[in-house]
């Protein structure tokens, strides 16, 4: 009598090869047959006309803190995804002292855009350590976890306040290196650094003061345990990425590790950036390096509103000094003349034009609803203004509760991405769950490669897409029980219509603790869900299971 | 594969200036026009950088223009 038999689907087991009609046996929580298989269970999932695919790892993901609350990291499961790998870019939750908590939520909600109600209403925080902190996150998981621990942090925790002034001593680059095992040994799947974030004061984050000498001896550790070390390279310039994509091959070969970095985007402004990226890496796995480009499916789509900081408004930093301030101050300051005719002007001579003309209502907010849909420019054209004073007073006039798209802002042309995600080198991942809860919706990655490169441009395969989300992932990141249909491997499945698996329209959800709003897509065409042999979600619906672990 | 030739670039050593920078990338140069050069090889770090200038163990200074 197996636990549960899927049955009479189209089993696309990870590996690439061609699909077949078959049915996956699971038992204990790992699969023990694939095949024609005859004989009893205590549940049969039905799955014909359906396709049959490992469950979908996602390797960049910022969950450390919802997974506090929510082990389900929703909405990423009903999407397909049995694990996540949140600690990426430098930053995660452990090991920390309680004395410098403080100090890293301001990281987590400059670089990551979380609000601090998120890290101080919804949980305990019972942990100083990388155990303490799995420990924590285990009590309640329905979806795997493969975790990072920060270099930022582990930085923090030997040098303290010198984390952010100097170089580390011999002393601190062992401890370092120490603190580094003792992570690894509590389950943590790599170390992740950042060559490019600031704190909520605009300092560089720890891990930027560190010498090449000292990522040196951390990936000596990482090697010791096979382990990925994962970058934020300065994606904006090309000649960065290409240095910091050799600094990670060396570190590759020497201490015989992967290694990976995001964000890779494409851009029509700078149309050569992703092939000259590409060819470097080529070069460096002929070498013999791993040195992973990770790539997201997503153009690049970022909404705001003046009630908050955003994304958008990184090229100015007094919008940024003003949207922090408290509500009433933030008021008052787009109330003054003075205030506001330097804002627009900081904006270009065109009164922001050029940069706001194409933003779009989103509607569904404070604002009039006739306006849904019209762009900023013509908006402005109506009410006589210049673009970026049409914007500062529509919003004013409705409570600062005006959202704005501004779509497509990069990595949106199907025919360009399709042949650049189907490269055997291009890892797919760099989703950034969790994250920028207020700039853009971080769920519906999987759905997207399958809608538009699959369905639409035919760049992929369904077998070579299921592949690039599975066991590719799988086997980049040394996850050996994940990512495949076959007996012996944690039963991980998801269960979807290959003709309408997609990712729902983004729209503002208020389920972050303290009423908090972040941007999410529903998932379409996604069936059941099973984490570690057990039903997750099925029929649009997350169950009561807690089967999730953490995976590496 | 051989690689393909690329920019180079050296990185910062604990407290290293960019003048101790330009004497040990560009040995051969005046020291004057070395800093100029690497600062205006090296904009992220001398014109975008908040505060300009300030140089941090993990940089990527370039010590060349860029090629081609
Ligand atoms: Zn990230």
């Amino acid at each position: 009598m197996y636990d549960v038999i899927v049955r009479g689907g189209l089993v696309v087991d990870g590996s690439g090869a061609p699909g077949y009609l078959g049915d996956v046996a699971v038992q204990d929580g790992k699969i023990v047959a694939v095949g024609q298989i005859t004989g009893d269970a205590l549940r049969f999932v039905e799955a014909e006309g359906r396709i049959v695919a490992p469950g979908f790892i996602d390797p960049h993901t910022h969950f450390d803190v919802q997974l506090l609350w929510d082990g389900a990291a929703k909405p990423a499961l009903e999407h397909g995804i049995t694990c996540v790998v949140p600690g990426n870019c430098s930053l995660s939750l452990a090991p920390l002292r309680a004395a410098d908590r403080q100090q890293v939520i301001g990281m987590f909600q400059q670089i990551e855009e979380m609000p601090p109600a998120a890290f101080t209403e919804a949980f305990e925080w019972t942990w100083e350590d990388f155990a303490g902190y799995r420990a924590a996150i285990e009590k309640s998981l329905s979806i795997n976890v493969a975790p990072l621990v920060g270099h930022s942090v582990i930085r923090l925790w030997v040098m303290g306040p010198h984390a952010q002034e100097r170089a580390a001593d011999a002393g601190e680059i062992s401890a370092m290196q120490d603190m580094l095992r003792e992570c690894l040994d509590a389950g943590a799947v790599g170390l992740s650094t950042s060559f490019v974030d600031v704190d909520e004061n605009g300092r560089p984050v720890p891990s930027r003061f560190a010498q090449f000498e000292e990522l040196d001896a951390l990936s000596a550790v990482l090697g010791e345990y096979g382990r990925m070390l994962q970058i934020v390279p300065e994606f904006y310039a090309i000649d960065i990425t290409i240095a910091r994509i050799d600094q990670l091959a060396e570190l590759s070969l020497k201490h015989n590790i992967p290694t990976t970095f995001s964000p890779v985007f494409d851009s029509t402004a700078t149309p050569d950036n992703v092939a000259r990226t590409v060819a470097r890496v080529e070069e460096q796995f002929s070498r013999g390096a791993r040195v992973w480009p990770q790539m997201q499916t997503r153009p690049i789509d970022i909404s705001f509103s003046l009630l908050r900081p955003s994304l958008f408004f990184a090229r100015l930093p007094r919008w940024v000094r003003i949207l922090r301030q408290p509500l009433e101050q933030r008021i008052a300051a787009l109330r003054d003349p003075e205030t506001v005719a330097k804002m627009v002007a900081d904006t270009g001579p065109d009164g922001g034009e050029r940069m706001m003309g194409r933003l779009v209502v989103r509607g569904g907010d404070g604002a009039p609803v006739e306006l849904t849909g019209r762009t900023l420019s013509d908006i402005a054209k109506d009410r006589g203004e210049v673009t970026a004073l049409a914007l500062i007073n529509l919003s004013l006039e409705h409570g600062l509760d005006v959202a704005l798209l501004s779509a497509n802002a990069g990595h949106e042309v199907t025919d360009r991405i399709g042949p650049m995600l189907a490269h055997p080198l291009v890892h797919i991942g760099a989703s950034d769950g969790g994250a920028h809860l207020a700039s853009f919706s971080t769920y519906g990655d999987t759905g997207y490669l399958f809608s538009e490169f699959v369905r639409k441009s035919g760049a992929l395969s369904l077998e070579q897409a299921v592949a690039k989300l599975t066991a590719e992932t799988a086997d980049i990141w040394g996850l050996k029980d994940r990512g495949r249909l076959e007996a012996g491997k944690a039963a991980d499945i998801v269960i979807f219509d290959a003709a309408t698996i997609g990712r729902g329209e983004e729209r503002p959800a208020f389920d972050m603790p303290g009423n908090g709003m972040r941007y999410v897509r529903a998932a379409t065409g996604i069936d059941t869900v099973l984490v570690n042999g057990q039903v997750a979600y099925a029929g649009g619906q997350y169950s009561e299971a807690r089967a999730g672990v953490v995976c590496v | 594969m051989a690689l393909s030739l690329q920019r180079r670039f050296v990185t910062p050593g604990p407290g290293e200036t960019v003048e101790e920078i330009a004497d040990r990338a560009l040995p051969d140069q005046d020291q004057g026009a070395a800093v100029d050069a690497i600062r205006s090889w090296n904009l992220h770090i001398f014109a975008m950088r908040r505060p300009p200038g300030l140089l941090l163990g993990s940089d990527v200074v370039f010590i060349e223009p860029p090629i081609g």
